[in-house]
């Protein structure tokens, strides 16, 4: 973990030997530089990791030991897990919040592209009031229209369907302002260029545009994924039946009126948890890769 | 059903009543519009929360329904798992999209709300009087009353409870004290509690009066012989004397150190785990706190303590079952669904696999029914036994009546937890809640 | 990044006249300002009529109509003056953590070599994919006074017990740790994907003239990153208070005696108890308007600071 380790970063376009050189000049606080770096991410890492880590102790725990402090269960068991997935549907659970997540996203990525590229292009009163109205629209408590919209799936007979729960986000107000913010600060020479070679806006923002920004699309997409996951009082309202309904309300099960069961919601949690990890891991690798790539160090 | 034209004028909803009752013959009677079962195919959606937590309560509610499609191969039963604190939102939005729930399991702090505007039908409008009559025989009349407004029945008691003491008798007796002879009256769980906290270090007493759900809280201020709610159901009386002297009594109990000041949920695991010596609330949690205590402490329960002088007045928590549709075939439906879980069987079932109280006492000695479970699991007794002298937990009357179970909650939390003045508090909050009753 | 690789197919294309040209940006704007506009809007509009009236949408029932009643009932709640003054506090302290924190992980980390700065950012990111409710009961269990893990190491090190949960000083700032806690790799999210975002050039630049990674870092990453970081801030700002709303749900009920509660969570106790529509959408109405006024002072903020790069 010493300076030296920066001979392997790779930086193709930028040549290599300025990098050479300037690596030479810069070690002693380049050294100084990492030091701090873990001196702050690693207690941070920690804190981060280890509620997670309970959360895993706990639900390999017997209902009995789940109060207790030792830092490894005394008789590690897989009964909560068992029970978990016997209590309740977990499997068709995780299976509708995992379309219904990905759909939405999938949705308010391309809507919030397509929104944002109009946006951004045009006018800056355009774009201000846009923001406006964005930010208007983000304001509103969602469980102030989450009666009318109700009233409305039902007007429209989609209660109970896995469209109930995607087409209300189909548009997230989030979304679109970053990838507005993000589009604008595109370099415009690229964009014009490719107008006098006659581009259409779709060719424009899908083939140049994005590209470019996949990174913040990843992580958009990853924020969003999270927000969509986290759903409970509107999936609460549309769906009828355990069997339809999503892994948010899955865990309220167990916290009942008889006693909350806290292994076997820690076991549900686990469970739950996984599919997002699993984005996670999938889409971080476009960010880093482009890091990799332009070589930012 | 006549609208009405003004915000729930009292003069005007007895007008539409007296009307119907007066379609119906005489007030008191019971009519005969629903149909027999026969070989008719019907459906019906029954709304229940237990089934919305995992294993112990849906498990047994799931049992019940199977059996009972069993026994009525026409009807299917769709449970519709709604979580108890989301019910009534659910309901009502359900109600204003148009889909009208069959039978539902509704918690009983709802009563005057769900029967003034969910629709709920009165018992003695649809069923026939020789039904009923053979039904409710051997049902405890205060039990019965539970579901009664207005002078008419609306449904039966279901999945309810009393006000249980339940303690750890090790840490009881570590204090120096009989845990045979538990504390009967708030004096004496006092001066137990400051016993555990001095010789044991545990904490000595929690009660479940400072959630939402006000029941207990009722009882412990019927108890004192105050009221929440006037007999007219015109005035909020929280903040009259008999009641101001209830909160006192527990805050005197929390500046002594004897009642513990964490949160509700925090209480519950403590007891669970041993740390706390007495809970007074509901015996839904029987198992869970049975399951809790194998082989790690000694748990029993006892009956509501009394002010001195004065009979302990248990009031009931939990829900009961109504019937909401108005087509006459799901009616007779919901209502074959509806004798079926609140029969002997019915309540066996929910007695001993979720632990809520029986409305029949003649299953209790039974030994086909109720009788060995008992015997083998005497904490249910104190419950059982308050059970005829159950009071109504009073619903709140009007549009506003959840916000003003708040104000009364966050009164009774800030005069018992703080550093104010009981009285001042709670006259303060009966005033601005009276302020939101119906006009 | 050339434009060699477009020329080839784009021959076929014509510059259409100026019809077309407005059509397409209006078709590809058209979905989400639609769904907005159905979803979001239309029913803002709904809400803010019902305010003005007492209603149960039962079928059958009227609307009565009441004026500002709902208004003065809410904004009359005597616990509204401690809950303005928790959201300031909500908003403010979490700046740091929603903000300079990730701001901080985010620079730091990128010069990391080999695995480190993977294994950071993810380490940093696993709060994000817990459950809200699994999250605050877990917190309550290791911050517990009795058993949690947090008393026994601080009993250890010879401190007192802290009630962290139980008591008016402390709770408001535990609550605050909590939600915080989860945003760090949000934002570290948000920011590094900006980051990635920079001309390269110019950091070179920077860097072959001597610049250490300090001045690198103050004087150009993060201005260039501007509009992301005060995007973030105006989003603590203006939803700070309901992102604390599930911990103070499950683990504090607003209490102990209002310490934790914000006038999110007060409006949405009184106001969405029982879908008594009048309280909910004035309830919705008061929360709109003044984070609103809020939000419209942030916009000419970002308005003024953000620099773009184009």
């Amino acid at each position: 973990m010493s300076a030296i380790i920066s001979t392997t970063a790779p930086s193709p376009q930028d040549g290599s030997f300025g990098s050479a050189t300037a690596i030479a000049k810069v070690d002693p606080s380049q050294r100084n530089l990492s030091l701090r770096a873990h001196a702050l991410l690693l207690p941070l890492s920690f804190v981060c990791i280890f509620p997670l880590y309970w959360m895993l102790v706990t639900a390999l725990r017997h209902e009995g030991d789940v109060f207790s402090t030792t830092l490894w269960p005394e008789n590690p068991t897989l009964e909560n897990f068992r029970y978990v997935v016997g209590a309740i549907p977990l499997g068709r659970m995780l299976l509708n919040t995992t379309l219904m997540a990905v759909l939405t996203t999938v949705l308010q990525i391309v809507t919030g592209l397509m929104a944002a590229y109009v946006f951004a292009s045009a006018r800056v009163w355009a774009g201000r009031l846009l923001l406006v109205s964005l930010t208007a629209a983000w304001l509103i408590p969602p469980q102030v229209i989450m009666i009318p919209n109700f009233l409305l799936i039902n007007r429209l007979g989609m209660m109970d369907t896995l469209q109930a729960l995607v087409i209300p986000h189909a548009a997230a107000a989030f979304a679109i302002m970053l990838l507005y913010q993000t589009i604008r600060s595109f370099p415009k020479e690229l964009i014009e260029s490719a107008e006098m070679d006659g581009c259409g806006h779709m060719h424009i923002l899908f083939a140049i545009i994005v590209p470019n920004i996949r990174p913040v699309i990843a992580s958009v997409a990853i924020l969003l994924f999270i927000s969509s996951w986290n759903e409970y009082l509107w999936p609460l309202l549309v769906t009828r039946s355990a069997e339809n309904s999503v892994i948010q309300i899955g865990l309220q099960m167990f916290l009942g009126e008889q006693g909350n069961q806290w292994g076997a919601l820690m076991a549900a949690a686990t469970l739950a948890s996984m599919p997002i990890l699993l984005i996670y891991l999938v889409l971080q690798r476009q960010i880093i890769d482009t890091f990799v790539r332009s070589g930012l160090r | 059903m006549t609208t009405m034209n003004t915000p729930l004028k009292r003069r005007s909803l007895i007008a539409a009543m007296a009307a119907l009752t007066l379609m119906s013959q005489t007030t008191n009677t019971w009519s005969q519009p629903m149909p027999p079962l026969g070989n008719n195919k019907v459906t019906i959606t029954f709304y229940n929360y237990n089934l919305a937590s995992a294993g112990l309560g849906a498990d047994a509610t799931k049992e019940l329904i199977r059996e009972f499609m069993a026994a009525n191969p026409g009807v299917t039963v769709e449970g519709v798992a709604v979580p108890s604190g989301d019910m009534t939102t659910r309901l009502q939005a359900d109600l204003a999209a148009g889909r009208t729930p069959d039978l539902a399991q509704l918690v009983f702090n709802d009563l005057d709300h769900i029967v003034r505007n969910f629709g709920v039908q009165a018992l003695q409008d649809i069923v026939p009087a020789a039904d009923w009559k053979s039904h409710t025989e051997g049902m405890v009349p205060a039990g019965l009353e539970l579901a009664a407004f207005g002078g008419k029945m609306y449904g039966l008691a279901f999945t309810f409870s009393t006000p249980v003491l339940w303690y750890n008798a090790d840490l009881l007796k570590a204090a120096g004290l009989d845990a045979n002879k538990p504390p009967s009256t708030w004096d004496e769980v006092k001066s137990a509690a400051l016993a555990v906290k001095a010789k044991t270090g545990k904490e000595g007493f929690y009660g479940s009066f400072y959630t939402q759900f006000d029941w207990a809280l009722q009882g412990l201020i019927l108890s004192n012989g105050g009221r929440v709610l006037s007999k007219d159901r015109k005035r909020l009386m929280f903040g009259e004397p008999e009641a101001v002297k209830t909160i006192e009594m527990l805050r005197d109990m929390v500046d002594a150190g004897a009642h513990t000041t964490v949160s509700d949920t925090d209480a519950m695991d403590n007891m669970r785990n041993g740390r706390l010596a007495m809970v007074l609330t509901t015996s839904a949690y029987q198992r869970s706190l049975m399951s809790a205590a194998q082989g790690k402490f000694d748990l029993r329960a006892t009956k509501m303590p009394a002010f001195a002088g004065k009979p302990a007045v248990p009031t009931n928590s939990g829900s009961g079952l109504f019937i909401l549709s108005k087509d006459p075939l799901k009616q007779r439906a919901a209502w074959e669904l509806m004798k079926f879980l609140t029969s002997k069987q019915g309540y066996t079932t929910i007695t001993t696999k979720i632990g809520y109280l029986p409305l029949r006492l003649d299953i209790v000695k039974d030994p086909k029914y109720l009788g060995t479970w008992v015997a083998e699991n005497p904490l249910i007794m104190p419950n059982i036994e308050q059970l005829s002298r159950l009071q109504p937990w009073e619903s709140i009357p009007g549009n506003n009546y959840k916000q003003i179970q708040k104000i009364e909650v966050q009164a009774v939390n800030e005069a018992v937890f703080g550093k104010g003045n009981v009285a001042a508090i709670m006259q303060d909050a009966q005033k601005r809640a009276q302020a939101l009753m119906p006009r | 990044m050339t434009t060699a690789a477009i020329s080839t197919t784009s021959t076929r294309r014509i510059h259409r006249p100026s019809v077309d040209a407005f059509l397409i940006p209006v078709l590809m704007a058209a979905p989400a300002m639609l769904t907005l506009a159905v979803w979001v809007y239309y029913p803002l509009l709904e809400t803010a009529w019902l305010s003005f009236f007492e209603w149960n949408m039962m079928p059958g029932a009227t609307k009565t109509f009441v004026g500002f009643e709902n208004y003065e009932r809410l904004l009359s709640l005597p616990e509204m003056p401690k809950a303005t003054l928790n959201t300031i506090y909500y908003t403010l302290g979490l700046l740091p953590m929603t903000v300079a924190l990730p701001l901080a992980v985010a620079l730091l980390s990128q010069n990391l070599q080999g695995p480190w700065r993977n294994v950071y950012r993810a380490a940093i990111f696993l709060p994000m994919i817990m459950a809200p409710v699994v999250i605050a009961v877990i917190w309550r269990w290791l911050l517990n006074a009795e058993y949690g893990l947090i008393n026994v190491i601080l009993n250890s090190l010879g401190f007192g017990k802290v009630q962290f949960l139980n008591n008016p000083d402390t709770a408001l700032w535990t609550i605050l740790f909590m939600t915080g806690w989860k945003l760090v790799g949000f934002s570290t999210l948000v920011f590094a994907a900006a980051i990635t975002q920079i001309d390269k050039s110019m950091t070179e630049a920077a860097r072959m003239d001597g610049a250490s990674e300090w001045r690198v870092a103050i004087d150009i990453v993060i201005p260039l990153i501007s509009p992301s970081v005060l995007f973030i801030a105006m989003l603590t700002v203006l939803h700070g208070a309901q992102w604390s709303f599930a911990y103070i749900n499950v683990l504090t009920k607003g209490g102990p005696l209002l310490a934790t509660t914000n006038l999110f969570y007060l409006l949405y106790e009184y106001g969405f108890a029982n879908f008594a529509v009048g309280w909910s959408a004035a309830a919705g109405m008061v929360l709109f308007l003044g984070f609103g006024a809020i939000a419209i002072l942030c916009g000419r903020v970002l308005q003024r600071h953000a620099f773009h790069q184009g």
